[in-house]
């Protein structure tokens, strides 16, 4: 994997990801106490407190099921949040982005994971994401162009909530 | 009409190179088969039968005399000399090479054309009434509206993947053209007790395999609230619609699922979140679109030409055709005309290189340099003096383009079907032949009075058929076209969906099929009536009785 920040390569990823098997959330009692941790939703919804207790930052990766109004009132404990985009053709993610960003106010690392490639990096930075993981075959240091590409917004986003006409 | 600006016009051009890096990309192998499929889409590019088909987005159909000439030459340069005209007033050419499309976009934004979602699972280009600012009826002229949602909607970054396509359509006038109530969002302009100006909103009608007419989700909005509205439909829509089932995707089916009432609840819940932001129009900018729509110069007259009135008298066919094919105009001494792409044995729809030039002429010389495409597949020349009409007349004839047959069973709505459309079951054009060629004495066509006959060639229904007065669906039984009639449907302002008359027919009977049902109706009809109001009155039964008589 290869990871894009704040539309620049970035050259290490600090946060160790530990995910569910079958409902049965992981064992994160390995990990020092202070590494970045991030979970997936079921193991957020099953350990919250004691993911919360712990002295390192905690991030919540969540599928396009997830009503992010139930991570609203946790978001400034969060620092990251992972959001999968299961394929090409799912835009829910879009969505859920602006709804953090915009409506709820978070304000830490909102990354996409899954199915990110270069024609969709533009529309992910309009509308909040500012970090991206992409898979090593299909990432090349020419897609960091994808962000200037179309230089012209019409409506407002997350990016800039002006349309056109207030710019 | 509207201009873009410097920025508007660097938002295509730049659109057009990102394309064309797209398409180089993909034929390098960088970018996998299915990820260009969405990425064409966007842009209007389909993989047809014989090969891709390239939509023209015409937004509310409306087209200067100079786009018109340029759609003429791309059709001159990359493909086969002529155009087609979809159901949603947009264009479409049939033999473009893809590697050629950069190029014909990159000709097109020159005169401020582009494709920009005018297919793909995003927001479509918005359509309206072909005769707005027209007509003595409507509130205020659509038009800005839909220029403001396109605006909106153009390249939006969280609408760009929605479950299914998305389309609009506004109307303004107490007769629906633009067929609002069978949009994914219809928007009504009205004016409410108080005297404002603001919209009703339907939501979740459409066609296709589950036919729905929209439901009200909003009986008046404030014209500044429009575009966040549209944004918390948008994005319910985004967030809750199917993605497991195409054929479940569109907001209609979640509408259902969910109920309006429940539906309605969500999306005002989130538009309170968004009301007061940016979204909210401004005055100003609401007057900066308004400004691009003034109506053109016109000359004043007393009343009705004495010249046209005599012309009239003197010439049977002339009045024939502009009893047919023009429109009455809000503005004494100016008619609308409709130049009918309904030619005798020619593809509904279809016009040549050399029409769309000439045409573009007669729009210079006649009127203010303006063209409209309509949802029935015709063009129109919106404001012609009547002084005019005679002269046009005789150009149109020339033209192939004065066949008096507006409105009638001639002026049928067909999708291109199995010769071109790789989702089509049935051919829908040699049927379409098959009709006109039966049904050639305009005599009759007239007796039988207001007519749609809408005609697909698969269930995904691009020409309506549900709305049609008469309905014609093609199936495939065993490798052979098989034809289902609905009889009821409209897509006006009193909508309804046909109902199916029976089994489906094979290709040889559809014409005598339609001449059995029209000489049910005459034999039926009361004094003036339409032919939808009289199978409204006695129902299917006495069609599908004689139509499927063991004698015939």
């Amino acid at each position: 994997m290869r990871l894009i920040i704040d539309q620049q390569p970035a050259a290490n990823d600090s946060w160790n990801y530990l995910a569910s098997e079958n409902g049965v959330t992981p064992d994160f009692s390995a990990l020092s106490e202070d590494s970045d941790l991030l979970v997936d939703w079921c193991c957020w919804q099953q350990c919250r407190d004691q993911l919360l207790s712990r002295s390192g930052r905690i991030g919540v990766k969540i599928n396009g099921a997830v009503e992010v109004q139930a991570l609203a009132s946790d978001l400034d404990k969060l620092a990251l949040i992972a959001v999968d985009f299961p394929s090409f053709a799912d835009g829910r993610g879009f969505s859920q982005a602006r709804l953090l960003k915009d409506s709820y106010g978070f304000s830490g690392e909102l990354r996409a994971v899954g199915d990110v490639t270069w024609d969709r990096l533009r529309f992910m930075h309009r509308c909040g994401f500012n970090a991206y993981e992409i898979a090593d075959e299909r990432y090349s240091e020419k897609m960091l162009a994808a962000f200037d590409e179309i230089t012209v917004r019409l409506q407002g986003s997350s990016d800039d909530s002006r349309p056109i006409y207030r710019q | 009409m509207y201009l873009y600006n410097e920025h508007e016009q660097q938002l295509i051009e730049e659109r057009v190179e990102q394309y064309r890096d797209q398409t180089r990309r993909y034929l390098a192998g960088e970018i996998p088969e299915e990820e260009f499929r969405i990425l064409r889409l966007h842009n209007g590019l389909y993989i047809q039968r014989h090969a891709p088909m390239l939509r023209i987005g015409v937004n509310y159909g409306l087209l200067s005399s100079d786009q018109l000439r340029a759609l003429s030459a791309v059709s001159r340069k990359y493909d086969k000399n002529y155009a087609h005209i979809t159901t949603r007033q947009n264009v479409q050419f049939n033999w473009p090479a893809l590697e050629q499309v950069p190029d014909i976009l990159a000709d097109l934004s020159k005169v401020q054309m582009h494709a920009i979602q005018t297919s793909g699972s995003c927001i479509r280009s918005v359509t309206s009434d072909h005769l707005a600012g027209v007509v003595a009826d409507e509130v205020e002229d659509p038009r800005p509206w839909s220029e403001i949602i396109r605006q909106w909607a153009a390249l939006h970054p969280e609408f760009s993947y929605l479950p299914r396509k998305f389309k609009l359509a506004v109307s303004a006038s107490s007769e629906d053209r633009a067929a609002t109530q069978v949009h994914d969002i219809g928007v009504h302009v009205i004016r409410n007790d108080q005297g404002e100006v603001g919209f009703e909103i339907l939501v979740g009608g459409g066609l296709g395999r589950t036919p729905v007419i929209g439901k009200q989700i909003r009986p008046f909005l404030q014209q500044q609230d429009l575009l966040s509205y549209l944004e918390a439909i948008l994005r319910i829509y985004n967030l809750h619609g199917r993605r497991d089932n195409k054929y479940k995707a569109r907001i209609k089916i979640l509408v259902n699922a969910m109920g309006i009432d429940k539906f309605r609840e969500l999306v005002e819940e989130e538009w309170q979140r968004i009301r007061e932001s940016d979204l909210k129009l401004t005055d100003t900018e609401i007057s900066r679109v308004k400004g691009f729509f003034q109506p053109p110069a016109y000359q004043r007259f007393a009343g009705e030409d004495a010249g046209y009135l005599a012309k009239l008298d003197a010439d049977r066919d002339f009045a024939i055709w502009v009893e047919r094919n023009t429109f009455k105009h809000k503005i004494p001494g100016y008619q609308a005309v409709t130049i009918a792409l309904k030619a005798l044995m020619k593809a509904p729809g279809d016009i040549s290189d050399v029409q769309m030039d000439a045409v573009a002429g007669l729009a210079d010389q006649y009127s203010f340099g303006e063209v409209r495409s309509t949802h029935e597949q015709n063009l129109v020349l919106a404001n012609v003096k009547q002084a005019d009409l005679y002269s046009l007349w005789n150009a149109l004839t020339e033209l192939e383009l004065a066949r008096p047959v507006v409105g009638t069973l001639n002026d049928m709505i067909v999708c291109p079907g199995l010769d071109f459309c790789s989702l089509a079951n049935a051919e829908t054009l040699g049927v379409a032949e098959q009709i006109q060629q039966r049904f050639d004495d305009l005599d009759y066509l007239y007796d039988l009075g207001d007519m749609k006959l809408k005609m697909s060639g698969c269930i995904n229904a691009c020409a309506h058929h549900h709305v049609g007065h008469i309905g014609i669906l093609g199936v495939d039984k065993n490798g052979e076209s098989y034809y289902q009639f609905t009889l009821g449907g409209s897509a006006a302002e009193d909508a309804s969906l046909g109902k199916v008359l029976g089994r489906s027919i094979p290709k040889a009977e559809v014409a005598e099929t339609l001449a059995v049902i029209l000489s049910v109706f005459v034999e039926l009809r009361q004094e003036g009536e339409r032919f939808i109001d009289t199978v409204r009155r006695v129902g299917n039964g006495p069609f599908k009785e004689r139509v499927y008589a063991p004698n015939h």
